[in-house]
């Protein structure tokens, strides 16, 4: 398939960031078509091993797209925060690229910030190519 | 028990009449995700949520072909419901169910191969995890028969009259002294011109009669505590303070009239500058008639009076000042046109001689029986004068000692022809907005637009619902409206409340932490990490003739965040249909691809 090598995993929170995504293709705006985007209930569900596993098993990029403080799990939030930072030591200690892994909110109606974090996270995987942790 | 590789899976891809089609080659999918692992029946349809497409699903059931339901269609919000309703209806689990969603994630973003390729990956991966999904039991938790109403304006009162009618207990908490809200201010309501005091008066003495109404006036409350079918709420009175047990709560908090800033249009510069409460008001008190035939105005004849529209609403970023908060009221508030054009009326038959001169951006005189108020007002010679937005009219003290005041205006209906109109009187058709709820909203984590009106889960598919279950809402605090229109979503509010609550139990979503016995030792990480008071414990059980420590959790106080998943080392709890290892099978579905 096309985008078989640069793979994107988006995790995003029902209440905000999924609908948010259906948003954008109401608004039929055009992404880049290697984003695979899984509906959650919070990110907080996801252990570190989660993130680390997907990179060993060839995902370029992730972005959790949570509802930041609007977050109606209260505390999950800031759980979900100390959580990727972990993940990000462990992805040093992989010498994988931190930039890979990235944390925002994203609302219902935010299209442009959602079509603005793929569109990066797309050209930094394709610069970085698929991960090869170390 | 079956072993998750024995599932036999049905998928049925939708071609949304072409908004799927169009941009993926849906047969090309169904051919291949038929040869994919645990597929059982890959089917196509024109319009899956039609009752023929649905009847793909029921039969596949039925006959026993599948034991697990994928469809990819449009977003999971418009029809996942139906789906798991078909579901049921074919005597199976709902929750075998997964959703696919290739139109809004798909097809109205991506073209050609892509589009395919990519419809293809998001079945694979909806396939694995359906494979992994179990029939699970709603939670049913004891519901309290009796619901809250907050706010005692013709909304809230509708709301309690109705669900006392189905024989469940209401308390009213109304802010200030008295029931009515804002119908307290008017008089005759466009657009039928009923009096306000004469529906206020038949439906209070409703509210009197009904024993299982409880009113609280002066009182506001404070903090809500529980869940759908048991909320604890804290009131505050101006004496004391109290708590109410509830199973449901309507938010009927209405709105307050728009207040002009200090010089709006003249506002607090000049007397003779009113808003339309005022000015309705003052038709309120004054004679039906008067010797001279010109309606007065603090003892003083009125020959003419300028009227202003939008005042407060439909305000534009750019060209109208915010308020120190930075709002800026963008809505219509949808009263005003009909309510200004009543007066006008009330004036022009009453007190002849007035001259009236309406000033309008535009007339939104909409829903029956309003456009009839403003061929009324021609008909009764008011005359109509246009504004734009970017050049609005100006109040200012006349040159000429004949008027207090002039209102100049450059006026669209007679090719921009600028207007120097004399007046006694300058009402300002003042619009709309929501009562500061937010401590409220946030307590109950209620969802509140940029226009600070709270809103609904979705106007067509869950009107008067709020994303929080029990609780619902009715009137003006969800966006401007009439009497009228407050009504019959009190009605609708009503109605949810009374079926959500008249069975006394209430059946709450599965999505909750589960615990496998077989695995759990009792290391209490995910007690820890569980961020809701009450969900999850430790408790001394018996296994094996053995008494062991494990965890347990409350399925109804239970969020379903899935913070305890993410650190057990045992992997011994996860979430019932959203489970972290139903979510790696999707990854590798995707890697796969
Ligand atoms: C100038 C003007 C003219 C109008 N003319 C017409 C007309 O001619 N015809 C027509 O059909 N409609 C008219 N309307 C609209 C009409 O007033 C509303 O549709 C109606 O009042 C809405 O009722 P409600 O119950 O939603 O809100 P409200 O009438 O605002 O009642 C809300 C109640 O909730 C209370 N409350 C607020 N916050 C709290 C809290 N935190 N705790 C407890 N209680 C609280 C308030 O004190 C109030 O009693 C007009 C509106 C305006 C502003
Ligand atoms: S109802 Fe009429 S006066 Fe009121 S905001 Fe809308 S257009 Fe303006
Ligand atoms: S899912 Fe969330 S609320 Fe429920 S037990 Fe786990 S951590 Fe607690």
């Amino acid at each position: 398939m096309s985008s078989k090598a640069n793979k994107i995993l988006i995790l995003a929170t029902e209440t905000c960031a999924y609908p948010g995504a259906d948003s954008v293709g109401q608004a039929h705006s055009s992404y880049p078509a290697n984003t695979y985007i899984l509906r959650v209930k919070a990110p907080v569900l996801f252990p570190e091993s989660f993130y680390i596993d997907c990179f060993k098993k060839g995902i370029s990029g992730i972005i959790v797209m949570s509802c930041g403080e609007e977050c109606p799990y209260e505390g999950a939030y800031k759980a979900l925060a100390d959580r990727l930072n972990s993940v990000y030591q462990k992805m040093k200690a992989l010498n994988l690229d931190l930039k890979r892994l990235r944390l925002t909110a994203i609302c219902t109606v935010c299209n442009r910030a959602f079509l603005n974090e793929i569109n990066q996270m797309n050209e930094l995987v394709n610069k970085l190519g698929p991960p090869q942790p170390a | 028990m079956m072993k998750e590789n024995d599932k036999k899976v049905g998928v049925y891809i939708c071609y949304c009449g072409g908004n799927i089609s169009d941009h993926v080659d849906v047969e090309a999918v169904r051919n291949r995700v038929e040869k994919m692992p645990g597929v059982a029946v890959a089917k196509t349809n024109m319009f899956m949520c039609s009752d023929p497409g649905q009847e793909l699903i029921i039969d596949d059931l039925k006959s026993g072909k599948i034991d697990r339901v994928v469809v990819a269609s449009c977003a999971p919000s418009l029809h996942e419901t139906t789906f798991r309703g078909a579901i049921e209806r074919a005597g199976a689990n709902p929750f075998i169910y997964e959703h696919a969603n290739i139109r809004e994630q798909v097809s109205w973003v991506h073209h050609g191969d892509p589009a395919t390729d990519k419809a293809t990956v998001l079945i694979s991966a909806a396939a694995a995890k359906a494979r992994k999904l179990k029939p699970l039991e709603p939670i049913r938790v004891d519901a309290k028969k009796h619901a809250v109403v907050i706010g005692g304006g013709i909304a809230g009162i509708k709301s309690a009259l109705e669900i006392a009618r189905n024989g469940i207990e209401v308390a009213i908490i109304e802010k200030t002294g008295s029931l009515g809200g804002n119908l307290n201010n008017l008089g005759r309501l466009a657009p039928s011109g009923e009096n306000a005091s004469d529906i206020l008066q038949e439906i209070l003495g409703k509210v009197k009669a009904a024993p299982s109404i409880t009113i609280h006036t002066g009182c506001e409350v404070t903090d809500v505590q529980g869940y759908v079918g048991n909320f604890t709420l804290d009131v505050k009175g101006r004496t004391d303070s109290f708590k109410i047990d509830t199973g449901a709560i309507v938010m009927a908090t209405g709105s307050v009239s728009y207040q002009p800033f200090e010089g709006e249009f003249g506002f607090g510069t000049y007397p003779q500058v009113i808003t339309l409460p005022t000015l309705i008001e003052a038709l309120k008190q004054s004679k039906y008639q008067t010797e001279t035939g010109w309606f007065e105005f603090g003892g003083k004849p009125v020959r003419n009076i300028a009227m202003i529209h939008c005042v407060g609403s439909r305000q534009i970023p750019g060209i109208h000042e915010p308020r120190e908060n930075g709002q800026l009221n963008e809505y219509c508030s949808r009263t005003c046109c009909s309510a200004v054009l009543n007066a006008a009326n009330q004036i022009k038959e009453r007190f002849a001689k007035t001259r009236v001169v309406d000033m309008y951006r535009d007339i939104r005189t909409y829903g029956r029986g309003q456009e009839a108020l403003y061929d009324r007002a021609s008909a009764n010679k008011v005359v109509f004068m246009r504004y734009e937005a970017d050049a609005m009219p100006t109040v200012e003290k006349s040159s000429t000692p004949d008027f207090p005041l002039t209102v100049k205006i450059k006026d669209g209906l007679t090719f921009n022809e600028e207007m120097d109109v004399p007046a006694d009187l300058v009402v300002l058709a003042t619009g709309i907005e929501p009562s500061d709820v937010s401590g409220l909203a946030s307590a109950m984590k209620l969802p509140v637009g940029t226009d600070r009106f709270l809103l609904e889960v979705h106007p067509k598919l869950r009107p008067v619902e709020f994303p929080v279950a029990g609780v619902f809402l009715a009137g003006t605090c969800q966006a401007p409206m009439d009497a009228g229109e407050a009504c019959n979503a009190a009605g609708a509010a009503a109605a949810k409340t009374c079926a959500l609550l008249s069975k006394g139990v209430i059946e709450l979503d599965p999505f909750v932490a589960e615990v496998n016995p077989d695995k759990c030792q009792g290391h209490g990480n995910c007690v820890d990490a569980c961020i809701k008071e009450g969900a999850l414990k430790l408790v001394d059980v018996q296994r094996g003739g053995k008494t062991v420590t494990q965890a347990q959790v409350t399925a109804a106080m239970c969020l379903g965040c899935g913070a305890c998943a993410a650190v057990c080392p045992e992997k011994a709890i996860d979430l019932n249909g959203w489970a972290l290892e139903q979510y790696e099978d999707m990854v590798d579905a995707i890697v796969a691809a």
